[in-house]
């Protein structure tokens, strides 16, 4: 092929020409490769010259305090929701246990830690129908080394839930039975002091506290039937 | 913010010195986020952005001085890259050489060479046909081959 026009010459040192005929002219061709060669140089010395001028810090400082229009600040704000997400989700599920550990040390502490005084399951169930929006099961306790003392309503986030006292020679144990969609979302276990279980079984959240092995609240779970 | 330095390099080789420069790039960035609603999605953000440093710069006072860009006579000599062989000049020649350059001429340079523009994205940044690109980015080499073969 002919020679390139030193238009060419340009035009592909730019980047500008892919085409193949001219790659292989410029291969066989010395006169055109050195052309091209020399823009490539040229344009390698403006670079080089004029890549060194930079902004002052100052001019920066300028242009970021500027008082930012709407859309920026809403992008802005919708970068912060993104960043604080995972923040505030763990604010919403605050670990619930030592909430829970509060409230059995509250109403062990209390005159009345019971609202219906049974050791009897047969009394104890039909009491929380009505008072609650779901059915408490409650375990048969007597081939155990545990009892039933009696039981309450009690409230977590506005939600109704079952609580019920079962002791263990000297000691006493909570149970707070919720149902699913109620129950706290962060049931991690912490260091309380106390021994505690979470345990799940028929659309219910069972969390059992006391001051004894955990080993018995295990066994004290294995007899609600779960 | 390769952008923010992207544009400053542009708005120096537009205006005459440092400080016109530095407020090209913040009005530039302001009016650009200002009317960042009629921005195309898609389209080139870069070229947007310089379009905007452009027309900032040819309504400012040294802009309207530095017009018409367009009317430049054609250049008398040929193109001989033989006869000016571009020599690896010192740098302050070749920052010398570009600085007398018409502004039209330096900032084809600037967008093409320093910011790597496509001729297309250049001709959209100066609202002219690539084929002017392509004259004037010919035409600003040669002025300053001519320029350091002088020196």
């Amino acid at each position: 092929m002919n020679h390139l026009s030193p238009e060419d010459v340009e035009r592909f040192a730019d980047g500008e020409i892919t085409d193949p005929a001219i790659e292989q002219h410029l291969i066989d061709c010395a006169q055109c490769s050195s052309s091209v060669l020399q823009v490539v140089q040229m344009k390698r010395a403006i670079y080089d010259t004029m890549r060194d001028e930079k902004p002052s810090d100052a001019l920066r400082e300028r242009v970021t305090r500027k008082p930012l229009p709407a859309w920026w600040i809403a992008v802005a704000a919708a970068l912060v929701l993104v960043a604080l997400t995972p923040f505030l989700t763990r604010m919403r599920t605050q670990p619930a246990l030592p909430e829970l550990v509060d409230m059995h040390v509250t109403l062990l502490a209390s005159a009345n830690p019971v609202d219906v005084i049974s050791t009897d399951r047969h009394t104890v169930k039909p009491w929380f129908e009505g008072r609650l929006p779901f059915t408490v099961p409650i375990p048969e306790l007597g081939a155990t080394p545990f009892r039933l003392i009696g039981g309450r309503v009690v409230y977590w986030r506005a939600n109704p839930a079952a609580y019920l006292l079962v002791g263990k020679s000297a000691h006493r144990i909570s149970v707070f039975v919720f149902r699913d969609d109620q129950a706290p979302r962060d049931l991690r276990d912490g260091p309380s002091g106390v021994s505690t279980l979470v345990w799940r079984s028929g659309g219910l959240t069972f969390v059992a506290i006391g001051q004894v092995p955990r080993d018995d609240l295990e066994q004290l779970s294995r007899a609600f039937g779960t | 913010m390769p952008l923010f330095d992207s544009l400053y390099r542009y708005a120096r080789s537009l205006a005459g010195n440092r400080a016109e420069a530095e407020d090209l790039v913040q009005e530039t960035f302001l009016k650009g986020l200002r009317g960042f609603g009629s921005f195309t999605p898609g389209t080139n953000f870069r070229a947007w952005m310089f379009r905007i440093l452009r027309n900032t710069f040819l309504t400012s006072r040294s802009g309207l001085r530095a017009v018409p860009l367009e009317d430049e006579p054609e250049l008398e000599d040929k193109f001989t890259p033989e006869t000016h062989f571009f020599q690896r000049a010192n740098r302050e020649s070749l920052q010398r050489a570009i600085e007398g350059l018409p502004v039209a001429f330096r900032e084809v340079l600037t967008l093409c060479d320093v910011e790597n523009l496509s001729y297309k994205e250049i001709a959209e940044t100066l609202s002219i046909p690539i084929g002017t690109v392509t004259s004037r980015l010919i035409r600003a080499r040669q002025k300053l081959r001519v320029a350091l073969g002088a020196s």
